[in-house]
């Protein structure tokens, strides 16, 4: 027995003793910072309607404690867990994806049905994709912990693409052209961290570019998706309401100023111009009220956790737990990127929420879940 | 892993990029473009809701009710709020309103507003509809009944007199889109009414009051959320006229039966019936210059603006209508006024030194200028000589070839002495009693009328080839061939005759009041000039000339035969002004009582033939129903010039 500092080397690196307090505090500080935005994006609208109008947020607060019990479950599993139930958990997220189309289990929101109603829990909606993320993650993680060679050769590539399209072609079915950026961005990651030779990732970049353009050609995207798009990409051809939400977004994030209008007193804000604002626009209140330092503290939290997840892929002891910190890595940056940078005006509106901070059950859970996987890296980052 | 740390590196570099470009972006919009955002975000969400102020009333000089408002039930509908039935909403708001539903759709479509507007697409509306409406609004959403004012003619209503005062009161019109931009109707909403004619016009300023400010803080719904502030509408100012309500129906029916009975003459010119296709009518109050009565025929019913104009009305009021029923035919139209132009040139004349009144002169059958053997002549009215006579005979008669020898002998003048800074006094002189310049009455677009001089034959080379001549002076000393005036300007320069030689502007306006009943503004008598005339000149031509006009022997002596001249004496001038290819337009002046003048009386008939014939009878009416006299029945006034 070893003894260091007067414990058992065994003792010294149990995994309780070495949880990352930076990332736990940055995840609780980004929650409960949401939880302050929603009641600003909400209050008043439903005062109006005689609602309560702490419902958001009371529903927030039970989504996020359900969260971190979640966190809390993972973080002491051992993550190879997920490793060893890859193809299970995998398996799983698509059977979700495919409920999402059998009648009378689905909800539809905006034309599109992407909930899944749990009968006798009207509380929880589950979005598939959200935790299709999740399920995509661990099955690549895996098959690239794997590999033979030092980098994935063509045969790997085919197979890992595969899986890969498999969950993104559902999603894409779904018409969540957000859910779509997100898996494809934790893929690349991930494949790019395993070596891929860069001829590969342009050949796939070329693929994807036609595909998408196949997609625009062939009207697979619904229409107002492809508006939204397209409202991005010019904003002289579309129609006034696309046009419409940029706009207001950009009015209000700009209106901010340098220190931001104060807490609950902006306009835009509290009177609903800015449109699904508690949930993908929720940045919009944090540009509008708190101004660019707070934008810039938001972000700089945002850094916290990339880079502490980034530090955890670094760290880890095996190559699983550096491929599935990857992707958690990419999932966060991408979402957070392309939301706040489709509330400023920068990215197209794709409708994906930006982590910790929107309302909204199952993103929610997903990312403490990410989080605690995260955790359970760090803990174990010792052989 | 020593390559996974370099490729993380890459992963790293990925993401920093990624913070690199939000930041930036949000550096530009929050704080180099944070200006021009916190605008458009205060744009957005503050709403001015104005209300309309209740524009103000018109009474006659007893306080009667001319002009008021009244309530219209006006059905309006919130295109952004009929919900997902917006169809079948508009099918049942059309059934409930007996309405074909395109009228709907096509109020709806209405450009003026915009789609969070209530737009109006019914106005007086019945109570039991609007009723039925307010009881079932959940089945008709965005669908309001909002009560509005708009113009009532109490007056013309209780006297069954819709054309009443028409252009004298004038009417509204919806202000239109470039005025909005004129500095002129700032504060005009878009669906703002403005005086378009009459008093409505050029009170404009006074009647319309001032809008009421409300300031909202409205959501994207547009709903609001609280009020900033609140100034109450300021209803407008009310009009306090001279005009006296009885007198100007008696003026407006009895220029109608004068037209009417002129109708049944047969014009000695053309041999066929007098076309009397127009006519006017002034009363002035000879002490205070105040308009006592203003008639214009053909009229129309101001009612018509109320409610929109239909086609066939606009037609009859603005399309190719020789008659111009919306012309004020006292005010904005000219013609050549006649002999009852002569007392002015006969003041003129002895003025200048050209006519003595205590002379006598020849009145011959046909005048030829003096040293001129063209053979050209200028015939009298009548076709004998008719011998020597005073100034005051003359004006009896309207002998004509009097006035003409003036005419000529200040030409000659003119020609003597055309370069003297005063070469053209007779003209001066018939400018002084206001010809040739709008007479200042309150009402819009005054014309200004004609005093032909050798200006304007220069001016003019197409018609005066050899420059000026002897003619033009020499019809003008009768009140024809270019003269123009409005009767107007006529009867302002009678109101000088009447007034002991003072120039005033009349006025339809005697005051202004405030909703309280205040006076904030006297219009009033405002005379601004005193001409140069003696009292004894004055009453030379009122008492001897014109008192001898009604008199038997006089141009109006058969039109006033029977009518009590001894205890209402009536100083009058007739006038029969010819206008080829048309026929002669009839005039008739008159200053009553003779002796202290208390009104001025014109009435004037496009195509009525002599002055005697239709226009003197006129007259004669009106004076008796002006004093309570029984009004005789149809007047012979015979034809004389």
């Amino acid at each position: 027995m070893d003894l260091v500092a007067g414990r058992t080397f065994a003792e010294e690196r149990r995994p309780i003793r070495h949880v990352d307090p930076v990332l736990i505090l940055v995840t609780l500080a980004l929650a409960v910072i949401g939880l302050f935005l929603i009641y600003s994006a909400t209050s008043q609208t439903l005062r109006q309607d005689g609602l309560d109008p702490f419902d958001r947020v009371n529903k927030q607060v039970i989504t996020m404690i359900l969260g971190m019990v979640l966190l809390l479950v993972i973080a002491t599993f051992d993550y190879r867990f997920f490793k060893v139930y890859s193809g299970f958990i995998y398996g799983a997220t698509l059977v979700l994806l495919l409920l999402v189309h059998v009648p009378g289990l689905s909800s539809s929101v905006g034309g599109t049905s992407n909930y899944i109603n749990i009968p006798g829990a009207a509380l929880l909606q589950i979005s598939p994709s959200e935790f299709a993320k999740i399920g995509l993650l661990v099955i690549l993680a895996a098959m690239l912990s794997e590999l033979r060679g030092p980098v994935p050769t063509v045969q790997d590539l085919v197979r890992i693409l595969g899986v890969a399209l498999l969950t993104i072609g559902l999603v894409f079915i779904n018409v969540e052209i957000g859910s779509v950026i997100v898996l494809v961005a934790i893929t690349v990651g991930m494949l790019v961290v395993a070596g891929t030779r860069p001829r590969h990732l342009l050949i796939l970049a070329t693929a994807s570019i036609l595909m998408i353009f196949l997609a625009l050609q062939l009207g697979v995207i619904k229409d107002y998706q492809r508006e939204r798009l397209l409202a991005f990409l010019d904003s002289s051809n579309t129609s006034a309401d696309a046009r419409y939400n940029l706009q207001q977004s950009e009015i209000a994030v700009g209106s901010g100023g340098t220190f931001g209008r104060g807490y609950l007193k902006g306009t835009q804000t509290n009177l609903d111009y800015v449109p699904e604002q508690h949930t993908d626009f929720i940045f919009t209140v944090v540009g509008e009220e708190f101004g660019f330092v707070g934008a810039m503290f938001v972000l700089g939290l945002y850094a916290l956790l990339l880079w502490r997840a980034v530090r955890i892929a670094y760290l880890s002891k095996d190559p699983f737990g550096t491929y599935v910190a990857v992707g958690i890595a990419s999932m966060f940056a991408i979402q957070m990127f392309v939301n706040v940078g489709m509330v400023i005006g920068i990215m197209p509106i794709t409708g994906i929420p930006l982590p910790f901070l929107s309302y909204g059950g199952s993103a929610m859970l997903v990312n403490f879940i990410a989080v605690g996987m995260l955790l359970s890296i760090h803990m174990r980052r010792f052989k | 892993m020593e390559k996974a740390s370099s490729r993380l590196k890459v992963v790293a570099l990925l993401i920093a990029f990624m913070f690199a470009a939000l930041a930036t972006r949000l550096w530009f919009l929050q704080v180099l473009a944070v200006a021009q955002n916190r605008h458009e975000a205060l744009n957005n969400s503050v709403r001015i809701a104005q209300t309309d102020a209740l524009r103000g009333t018109i009474k006659d000089d007893k306080g009667n009710p001319l002009v008021e408002n009244r309530m219209s039930l006006e059905v309006r509908v919130r295109k952004d709020q009929l919900g997902p039935n917006a169809e079948q909403v508009l099918l049942n708001l059309a059934d409930v309103l007996k309405v074909p539903i395109k009228t709907i759709t096509k109020a709806l479509q209405d450009k003026r507003y915009y789609d969070y507007q209530p737009k109006p697409v019914a106005e007086f509306v019945p109570e039991r509809e609007a009723f039925y409406l307010d009881e079932h609004a959940a089945e008709f959403p965005g669908v309001t009944v909002v009560p509005t004012a708009v113009r009532s003619y109490p007056y013309a209503h209780a006297n069954h007199d819709p054309e009443f005062a028409a252009h004298v009161l004038g009417y509204l019109g919806q202000i239109q889109g470039s005025e909005l931009k004129s500095p002129k109707f700032k504060g005009y909403g878009e669906n703002d009414l403005v005086g378009r004619s009459g008093l409505e016009q050029q009170y404009e300023k006074y009647l319309r009051g001032t809008k009421g400010v409300q300031k909202y803080i409205v959501n994207s719904d547009g709903e609001t959320i609280r009020t900033l502030g609140e100034e109450p509408a300021k209803p407008g100012d009310d009009l306090v006229l001279a005009l006296d309500g009885k007198i100007q129906q008696a003026a407006e029916e009895e220029l109608y039966n004068g037209i009417q009975r002129a109708r049944t003459v047969v014009d000695q010119t053309s041999g066929t019936y007098l076309k009397a296709d127009g006519g006017a009518v002034i009363v002035l109050d000879a002490q205070t210059s105040g308009v006592v009565a203003m008639a214009s025929w053909p009229a129309y019913n101001p009612e018509w603006f109320v409610k929109g104009l239909t086609p066939q009305q606009s037609h009859y009021l603005f399309g190719n209508n020789t008659l111009a029923p919306s012309l004020n035919r006292v005010t904005q139209q000219i013609y050549a006024p006649g002999s009852t132009f002569k007392p002015f040139v006969a003041l003129s004349a002895a003025k200048e030194g050209i006519a003595n009144f205590s002379n006598s002169y020849d009145c011959p059958a046909e005048y030829t200028v003096p040293g001129d053997t063209s053979g050209a002549t200028f015939g009298n009215w009548s076709s004998t000589g008719l011998g020597y006579m005073s100034i005051a005979q003359a004006l009896k008669v309207s002998c004509d070839t009097v006035f003409y020898d003036f005419g000529t002998q200040f030409f000659f003048n003119w020609r003597a002495h055309q370069l003297a800074t005063n070469s053209e006094p007779f003209q001066r002189d018939l400018r002084q009693f206001g010809f040739g310049k709008p007479t200042g009455v309150d009402l819009p677009l005054e014309a200004s009328g004609i005093v032909p001089d050798a200006k304007f034959m220069l001016d003019h080379p197409d018609l005066y080839p050899d420059g000026p001549i002897p003619g033009v002076n020499i019809l003008l000393s009768i009140g024809s061939g270019e003269m123009r005036a409005t009767p107007m300007q006529l009867a302002t320069a009678y109101l000088a005759l009447a007034n002991g030689g003072k120039m005033c502007k009349p006025h339809l306006v005697d005051h202004i009041e405030n909703a309280q009943g205040d006076t904030v503004k006297q219009i009033g008598t405002r005379c601004y000039a005193q001409l140069p005339y003696s009292q004894a000149q004055l009453d030379y031509i009122v008492q001897q000339g014109l008192s001898q006009v009604t008199q038997p022997g006089g141009t109006a002596g058969l039109a006033f035969s029977g009518f009590p001249l001894s205890t209402l004496p009536v100083a009058g001038k007739t006038g029969t002004s010819e206008r080829p290819p048309f026929q002669d337009t009839s005039w008739f002046a008159a200053i009553v009582p003779a002796y202290q003048p208390k009104y001025v009386v014109i009435a004037m008939v496009e195509q009525g033939g002599f002055g005697s014939t239709t226009a003197a009878p006129i007259v004669r009416h009106i004076i008796e129903r002006m004093y309570d006299l029984p009004v005789s029945g149809p007047v012979t006034g015979g034809s004389a010039d």
